[in-house]
C-alpha cells in the first residue's frame, strides 16, 4: 500500500473515531481535510454523514484516491473525541508522523471508558436526583429519584448488552425506570410522583444527538443533521412510550 | 438558592460523566451549567417570558462554553452538553406525555407545543453563539458577496 494510500486510510480513522463517539460533522469534515492537506494532498474532499463517511482527494503525483468508511455503532464518550481532536492537532502542526498517528489512534480505539461502569450507573442517579429537586424543590423526592435514576441505566446498559436494538432497549429502560419510580412512590417514599419521574428519566435524554443535531443543520450539514434530529427523536419517543406504559399499567 | 445551585453543579458534573467528558473538564462543565441555571431561574423574575429566559440562559452556557473551549483547545461539545441539561423541559415533556396517556389531546397538543418552542428556544440559544463565534468564516451565506 503507498504512501498516499496510508495516509487517506489514517484520515479515514481518524473521522471514524469522532462520528462513532459523538463529534459534530463540522469538526469531522475539518479535522479531516486538515490532516490529509497535512499530508501533502490536494483537491480535498470529504463528506461525512452519520452513518458514513467519504474522502476523497488527489496525490502529489495526481492520482485519485477515494475511500469510504461505513460507521455502525455511535457511543457517547467525548474523551475520545477530545483525544482525537488532540492527535490531529499535533499531526497537523508536524509533530507526530503518520505511523504514530496510526498508532495513537489505534491505541484510543482499544482504550475502555474513561470512567467505569458503576461511576456512570451512579452518575445518573445523582443527576437525576439533583434534577428532581431543581424541578420541584423538594428534599424528599430525591431518594426515589436517585434509585430510579440507578434502574433506568443500569437497566439501559444490561438491554444493549443482552437484546441490542438501541431504542427498544430505550423503550424498556424507561419501562422500568417508571415502574421503579411508581411503585416507590406507592410505597409511601416520596411526594410528588411527577418530579420522581422526571429525575428517572432524564439520564436517557438525547443530549449529544440532539444538540449535534443543531450544530449541524446550521453549520449547512443538512443531511448528517437531519439524520441525528430523527435519532433523537425516536429515542425521545422511545423514552415517552416507556413512561407511557408504566404510567398507563399503574393508573388503572 | 445556595442549595440550587449547588445541586445544579452536582447535575451538570453528573452528566459531564455520563457523558464520558474528561475528569479535567467535567468541573467546567458544572460551572457552565451553574450559570445557565441561574440565568434561567432569575429572569422570569424579571417579567421575561420562560421560552425567552431559555434562550438566554442557552446562549450564556454556549459562550462561555466556546470561549474555554477555545482557550483550553478542545471540541466546545465537551463543555456545551452538560451545560444546557438543566434547561432541557423535562417537567413539560412529562405533562405532554402525562395528558396523552390521560386522554387529554387538547392539553397534550398545548404542552407539546411549549415543549417544543422551548427546546426550539435552547436551539436559537446554541446557535446564535455558534455564529458570534463562527464570524468571518461564512457559513452557508446566500449571495456570494465575497467576489466582485
Amino acid at each position: 500500500m503507498g504512501r498516499a494510500e496510508q495516509a487517506v486510510e489514517v484520515c479515514l480513522m481518524a473521522g471514524e473515531q469522532m462520528i462513532k463517539y459523538g463529534a459534530e460533522t463540522y469538526r469531522v469534515e475539518d479535522t479531516m481535510r486538515r490532516m490529509a492537506e497535512a499530508s501533502g494532498m490536494k483537491h480535498v474532499h470529504s463528506f461525512v454523514t452519520t452513518t458514513g463517511i467519504f474522502l476523497s482527494v488527489q496525490t502529489k503525483d495526481e492520482v485519485d484516491v477515494m475511500q469510504m468508511t461505513r460507521v455502525n455503532e455511535r457511543y457517547q464518550d467525548l474523551r475520545k473525541v477530545t483525544e482525537v481532536n488532540q492527535v490531529s492537532r499535533e499531526y497537523v502542526f508536524g509533530e507526530l508522523d503518520l505511523e504514530d498517528v496510526k498508532k495513537r489512534l489505534q491505541e484510543i480505539s482499544k482504550a475502555p471508558m474513561s470512567y467505569p461502569m458503576w461511576l456512570i450507573v451512579l452518575a445518573s442517579g445523582t443527576g437525576g436526583a439533583a434534577f428532581s429537586y431543581l424541578i420541584g424543590q423538594s428534599v424528599i423526592d430525591m431518594g426515589p429519584a436517585f434509585l430510579g435514576g440507578i434502574v433506568t441505566m443500569l437497566s439501559l446498559v444490561i438491554f444493549q448488552r443482552h437484546i441490542g436494538g438501541k431504542f427498544f432497549s430505550e423503550f424498556l429502560a424507561a419501562f422500568f425506570g417508571g415502574v421503579t419510580a411508581l411503585v416507590l412512590v406507592q410505597l409511601g417514599f416520596g411526594s410528588n410522583i411527577d418530579q420522581v419521574i422526571i429525575g428517572t428519566m432524564i439520564p436517557l435524554v438525547p443530549g449529544i444527538p440532539l444538540t449535534n443535531s443543531v450544530r449541524d443543520l446550521m453549520s449547512g450539514d443538512l443531511v448528517a443533521g437531519v439524520s441525528r434530529g430523527a435519532e433523537a427523536a425516536i429515542t425521545s419517543l422511545s423514552i415517552a412510550g416507556g413512561v407511557a406504559l408504566a404510567l398507563s399499567i399503574f393508573l388503572t | 438558592m445556595w442549595l440550587e445551585l449547588l445541586l445544579c453543579f452536582i447535575a451538570t458534573a453528573a452528566f459531564g460523566i455520563i457523558f464520558n467528558v474528561p475528569l479535567r473538564l467535567v468541573w467546567i462543565g458544572g460551572l457552565i451549567g451553574i450559570i445557565a441555571w441561574f440565568v434561567y431561574a432569575y429572569m422570569p423574575t424579571l417579567q421575561v417570558s420562560p421560552v425567552f429566559s431559555a434562550a438566554i440562559a442557552a446562549f450564556t452556557a454556549a459562550f462561555f462554553g466556546h470561549l474555554l473551549a477555545r482557550r483550553l483547545r478542545v471540541p466546545v461539545t465537551t463543555f456545551a452538553i452538560p451545560g444546557i441539561i438543566p434547561l432541557v423541559p423535562g417537567g413539560r415533556a412529562y405533562n405532554t406525555m402525562l395528558s396523552f396517556v390521560e386522554e387529554d389531546y387538547l392539553g397534550g397538543l398545548e404542552l407539546g407545543a411549549e415543549t417544543l418552542l422551548q427546546a426550539g428556544a435552547i436551539a436559537a440559544g446554541l446557535v446564535f453563539a455558534l455564529s458570534l463565534f463562527s464570524m468571518r468564516k461564512g457559513v452557508a451565506e446566500r449571495y456570494e458577496t465575497k467576489r466582485s
